[in-house]
């Protein structure tokens, strides 16, 4: 997606003078610009790349705070009533696990209140931040991996290292639409996302706002251990991709994805090797060889950089 | 000059009957619009707590179920919605209490109660939402009862009184 066209996507939600600034902002700074955090009382920031700016009633970035735009306690109401469509009752659900997902597959993160009652979190009232995270769709970003990935023909369960915002969810889903669709080295498979917080495909309303190819069985927002059950049971999928994976139910359903026959290709928070070893559930995972290969992501030259590839064949 | 003498009597008479019985119908209409009003607000309440539309389709399709000139908030409401000009729930909702202020018979304190309704519509759960739409249908059915019975006594009052008052000009203009 372009910066215009993001731009054009993003800039509705918004009211008053936030609005204004945001619309007056040129299209270029959209091209790399990764999240909008509005804060009640507190000046809007933008992030691109690994900056964060502040922005001016006029559309320009700036690093002088004070000058930049501050939002109030009504540009986030607004805010919330517009991504929801004047509804929160229809995001009940989304409220309660902190985020709404909006056309496009961007992802507004909420804060304020949070009401808790015995069964756990019922919801969030008195917004007082709401963070945009831009999602963003690089066709071809898993070229590098795909090769490794696929062997004969077939899938190898893969294991992708990476901490956060190095672009493991960018790349899953590279890799969901690529192995779906087939090429040359790769005939089309079924896939089976067990997409937990909605950031692999992206989906609004039930539809996958990102493409995650033609062969693809999304499972939104339901639990990875879950969702990995019910995917094999009633889906038959070739390939199971779930992001994020580190609760014991996880471990103990990925295993039993193995076991099923189904090649699993997952990813972990963890910056090496190492790291993920320290960790009691996904050593013994290890030790059991339950995948092949290992993808250990940076952000050395950019969100995606390839550090090490790991095999345990 | 007899004639026109009765001519302008009869007029006289007639034009302030018509008035009292356009009185006593605007009373007859003022509970009809109430009723509908009510059911109105049940479907939007089964609209936004069972199928969860979204409050924009919510209030397009109430619109659809019921008459003018109730439907008019609901339509009036709907409209400045679906532009997705960051206008809120409360402010949509308040356009349209005003529209159909203009055009139905209903009074200041009906009016009132629905402007209650507009800080809560769309921006809480829907179980919350379901409690509110039901309050506001018990309470425009008390005041629907209220406005039956205000028409029971109304009606042959305003439509005698409209030809007495007629007859008692006719005579002191005599």
């Amino acid at each position: 997606m372009d910066g215009q066209m993001l731009k054009q996507v993003i800039t509705p939600y918004f009211t008053g003078a936030v609005k204004e600034g945001l619309s007056r902002l040129k299209a270029e700074a959209y091209r790399h610009m990764e999240e909008i955090r509005l804060r009640a009382a507190q000046p809007l920031l933008i992030k691109i790349g690994e900056s964060e700016w502040g922005l001016t009633s006029r559309g320009e970035l700036t690093e002088k705070l004070p000058e930049a735009i501050t939002a109030n306690r009504e540009d986030l109401y607004r805010t919330i009533a517009s991504i929801s469509d004047n509804s929160l009752y229809a995001f009940e659900e989304e409220i309660r696990r902190g985020f709404i997902t909006i056309p496009g597959g961007h992802r507004v993160g909420l804060a304020g209140q949070v009401i808790v009652q015995a069964e756990g979190i019922k919801g969030i009232k008195e917004f007082s931040s709401i963070c945009f995270r831009l999602a963003r769709e690089k066709k071809g970003c898993a070229q590098t991996i795909l090769p490794h990935i696929i062997s004969s023909g077939n899938i190898v369960n893969t294991l992708i290292i990476s901490p956060p915002r190095c672009g493991k969810t960018t790349i899953l889903r590279d890799i969901a639409r690529s192995i779906s669709t087939g090429y040359p080295a790769c005939p089309p498979h079924n896939i089976a996302i067990i997409d937990e917080r909605s950031e692999i495909a992206g989906t609004h309303r039930g539809l996958a706002q990102l493409d995650v190819g033609a062969r693809s069985d999304v499972l939104d927002a339901c639990p990875k251990a879950w969702g990995m059950m019910m995917a094999i049971r009633s889906l038959s999928p070739q390939v199971l991709i779930a992001d994020e994976i580190g609760r014991k139910e996880d471990v103990e359903a990925l295993q039993e994805c193995i076991n099923a026959g189904v090649a699993v290709i997952c990813s972990i928070h963890a910056r090496n090797l190492e790291e993920v070893k320290k960790r009691p559930l996904t050593k013994e995972l290890l030790s059991q060889a339950a995948f092949r290969l290992g993808v250990v992501l940076s952000r050395r030259n950019g969100p995606g950089t390839v550090e090490e590839i790991i095999r345990w064949d | 000059m007899l004639g026109l003498k009765i001519i302008g009597a009869a007029s006289i008479i007639t034009g302030f009957g018509c008035w009292g019985l356009s009185a006593a119908r605007r009373m007859d209409k003022r509970v009809g619009q109430l009723q509908e009003l009510r059911l109105a607000l049940g479907f939007l309440e089964k609209e936004i707590s069972c199928i969860y539309s979204p409050l924009s389709q919510a209030l397009a399709r109430t619109a659809y179920f019921c008459r003018p000139p109730v439907s008019c908030l609901f339509e009036l409401s709907s409209s400045i919605l679906q532009e997705k000009s960051g206008i809120t729930a409360a402010e949509a909702w308040n356009a349209g209490i005003e529209g159909l202020r203009l055009h139905s018979e209903l009074q200041k304190m009906e009016i009132g109660l629905l402007a209650t309704a507009s800080l809560q519509l769309g921006v809480s759960e829907a179980s919350q939402q379901k409690k509110l739409l039901t309050l506001l249908q018990e309470e425009l059915a008390l005041l629907e009862q209220k406005a039956m019975r205000e028409a029971e006594g109304g009606r042959k009052m305003w439509t005698y009184s409209g030809f007495i008052l007629g007859a008692m000009v006719v005579l002191l203009l005599i």
